[in-house]
């Protein structure tokens, strides 16, 4: 018997008992579906983080926890010899400032820098402008804050042109960030207020070094390499000898980034394992009715067999209607699965990524399960004698 | 030259039913049967008719004897070997119909062909269709079992037994479960049949009226054929009008 003949064979039988059909690929249908939400929730929360961790700075690192204090000199030095620097930013930061405008307070924290940091970050301004050449130079008391800053202090109007109290002393607001949102720890970015840095040395923490150097270069190719070259930089320029450790410590975006990536796919592969415990009921149950199936067409099983049917097309026939039940199943399963993923990912406003690979999978294995959990009726099926079979009330 | 289609020599069946006993179901039947001959087999319940049915249709094995049908030997031949044989050298007919339910009548009639092969659907739909018409059911390929009387689904069987244009048709006590009338229809068609195609036809009946409609009766009794002689007075096919 041809494959197509018996494919019609099975379609008519479960044809014959609809209700029945679709029930038994409902445990399938959650299964797959669940199984292709939750891989792909993974995939979108992998992609709304990395998008997070770009606020941190597309291609950036930083050197901090130096030994040394890192000064202008170093600045000025790393941005001559790497000609692969776009942008570098010197960094100070103070937390926990006080901070006073408008008839309120807010503790904040205080980062001091030069405007490539705001592109070294991707921090766009929302109102006003970046910093002067001769505000930098001449250390002035101008500010440009965080959304959260201006909606603490003065609600939503525009704050530019306020003065601010900033540990004591007055300063005047040039800008204010686009609001950024909170970190994945739950710190606010958008608590801050950023000042020149020679305004936060002079000024706030009277001194002259610094406590990291943010650095982005042109294309994310050349990450390693610059980082190879600051550490050479600073090893030479620190005196350490060959075999000792680094006195200081940087970190790339790129390495968050995998971070992220590692966190995520544990949790999506730990999702997914739990969603394909539901793929495997769901086959138990596929199992139990086509024992039952077997069981109620013994009679039509030895009138097969009796008119020539061989074990194999037995055994190909119910192996086919129980690979059709969980395919179907994974079908409707991977469609449900899909439709609500991109629900839940239109509100929470995450991006929907189509992972063909995930599908492809899911399908498959939804076919597998039927094979494995149908294999054991078709061959009780295949293996009956035609005339007891023909007996059976 | 095989002249005979069936030919059986010293066939033993025997159930163990434990250690010390086991029932004897055949013991040492011989028999022949040529090609076109129409037989009746007779016996009361237990005689060993059903038996050496099921083994004269490849569906039982006998312990021992030698079994040939139109040159095959039955007992060289593995599981699937003989599902082939039941597809293409035989037609059954059986006491209750056993037509798959919910099953239209020309899907019934096609299911042989579909385990045949290298046939293709324009076919089977044709050659089903010929052969229901051929038994008096045209115009009702569509209608389930459920829906046609006990005779119409007796021919239904005929026909799904006819289609693969088999050496020899059994049919197991196939009146047994008709009224009187259709007993005399179903008996015509396979005189018919019998007559006008050389179909050969084996018919086990426990009714001496249905054995009439055949040509030489075969009387079974505790595992053993006692008698076996032409049928004298035989009913003639169409001699009453439908």
């Amino acid at each position: 018997m041809n494959f197509k003949n018996l494919f019609v064979t099975a379609l008519r039988a479960l044809n014959r008992n609809k209700m029945r059909s679709a029930l038994t690929s409902i445990g399938i249908i959650i299964g797959v579906s669940s199984v292709i939400m939750m891989i792909g929730i993974g995939n979108s929360a992998r992609i709304a983080v990395r998008e997070k961790i770009f606020t941190y700075g597309a291609n950036a690192m930083s050197v901090y926890d130096s030994k040394k204090p890192l000064t202008l000199r170093d600045v000025e030095n790393i941005d001559r010899l790497l000609p692969q620097i776009r942008y570098i930013s010197p960094f100070v930061y103070k937390s926990y400032i006080l901070t006073k405008g408008g008839g309120q307070f807010i503790y904040s924290r205080l980062y001091g820098v030069n405007n490539d940091f705001f592109k070294i970050k991707s921090w766009p301004l929302m109102n006003g402008r970046y910093f002067t050449e001769r505000e930098i130079a001449a250390s002035e008391k101008v500010v440009i804050i965080g959304n959260s800053v201006r909606t603490e202090l003065f609600g939503y109007t525009n704050p530019v042109g306020e003065v601010l109290n900033v540990d004591g002393l007055p300063f005047k607001i040039v800008g204010l960030l686009t609001e950024m949102g909170q970190a994945l720890s739950g710190r606010d970015f958008d608590n801050v207020l950023i000042v020149p840095h020679t305004t936060a040395a002079m000024k706030i923490m009277g001194k002259r070094t610094f406590d990291e150097i943010y650095v982005s270069t042109y294309s994310e190719t050349e990450i390693d390499e610059t980082v190879d070259k600051l550490k050479e930089y600073f090893r030479r320029t620190h005196a350490i000898p060959p075999g000792k450790i680094n006195d200081f410590k940087i970190k790339t975006s790129k390495e968050k980034l995998q971070m992220v990536k590692y966190i995520s796919n544990t949790l999506s592969i730990l999702l997914a394992g739990i969603a394909s415990i539901s793929l495997f009921v769901g086959g138990v149950g596929i199992m139990n009715i086509m024992l039952v199936s077997v069981s109620e067409r013994t009679r039509e099983i030895g009138i097969r067999m009796a008119i020539g049917a061989k074990k194999r097309d037995i055994l190909t026939q119910f192996l086919i209607e129980s690979v059709t039940l969980s395919g179907a199943g994974g079908i409707v399963g991977m469609l449900l699965g899909l439709g609500v993923y991109y629900l839940i990912i239109f509100f929470v406003d995450w991006p929907f990524i189509f992972s063909f690979f995930s599908i492809i999978v899911a399908f498959f294995f939804s076919c597998a399960v039927g094979i494995f959990f149908g294999y054991y009726p078709a061959r009780k099926a295949a293996d009956l004698k035609p005339i007891e079979a023909l007996r059976y009330e | 030259m095989v002249n005979n289609l069936i030919e059986i020599s010293d066939l033993y069946k025997i159930y163990p039913i434990s250690e010390e006993i086991s029932v004897h179901a055949l013991q040492g039947v011989s028999l022949s049967i040529k090609r076109g001959e129409f037989v009746s087999i007779m016996g009361a319940s237990g005689s060993g008719k059903s038996t050496f049915m099921n083994i004269l249709g490849f569906l039982d094995t006998p312990t021992t004897g030698r079994y040939v049908l139109d040159g095959i030997d039955g007992s060289t031949l593995n599981y699937d070997e003989k599902a082939e044989i039941r597809n293409r050298k035989i037609g059954f007919v059986f006491q209750g119909f056993n037509l798959l339910s919910r099953t239209s009548a020309i899907e019934n009639v096609e299911l042989p062909l579909l385990y045949m092969g290298g046939i293709t659907t324009r076919e089977m739909k044709d050659k089903a269709r010929k052969y229901l018409g051929m038994i008096g059911l045209a115009g009702r390929e569509h209608h389930h079992p459920s829906e046609l009387s006990g005779g119409e689904q007796q021919r239904v069987a005929i026909a799904r037994a006819l289609v693969n244009e088999p050496a020899i048709i059994f049919a197991d006590e196939p009146t047994g479960n008709l009224d009187t009338k259709n007993t005399e229809d179903i008996m015509n068609l396979f005189t018919s049949l019998n007559h006008d195609l050389g179909i050969t036809i084996i018919l086990v009946t426990h009714e001496p009226e249905v054995a009439e409609y055949t040509r030489r009766k075969v009387i079974f009794r505790d595992g053993h054929i006692i008698e076996d002689s032409p049928v004298k007075k035989r009913k003639k096919a169409g001699m009453k009008k439908r």
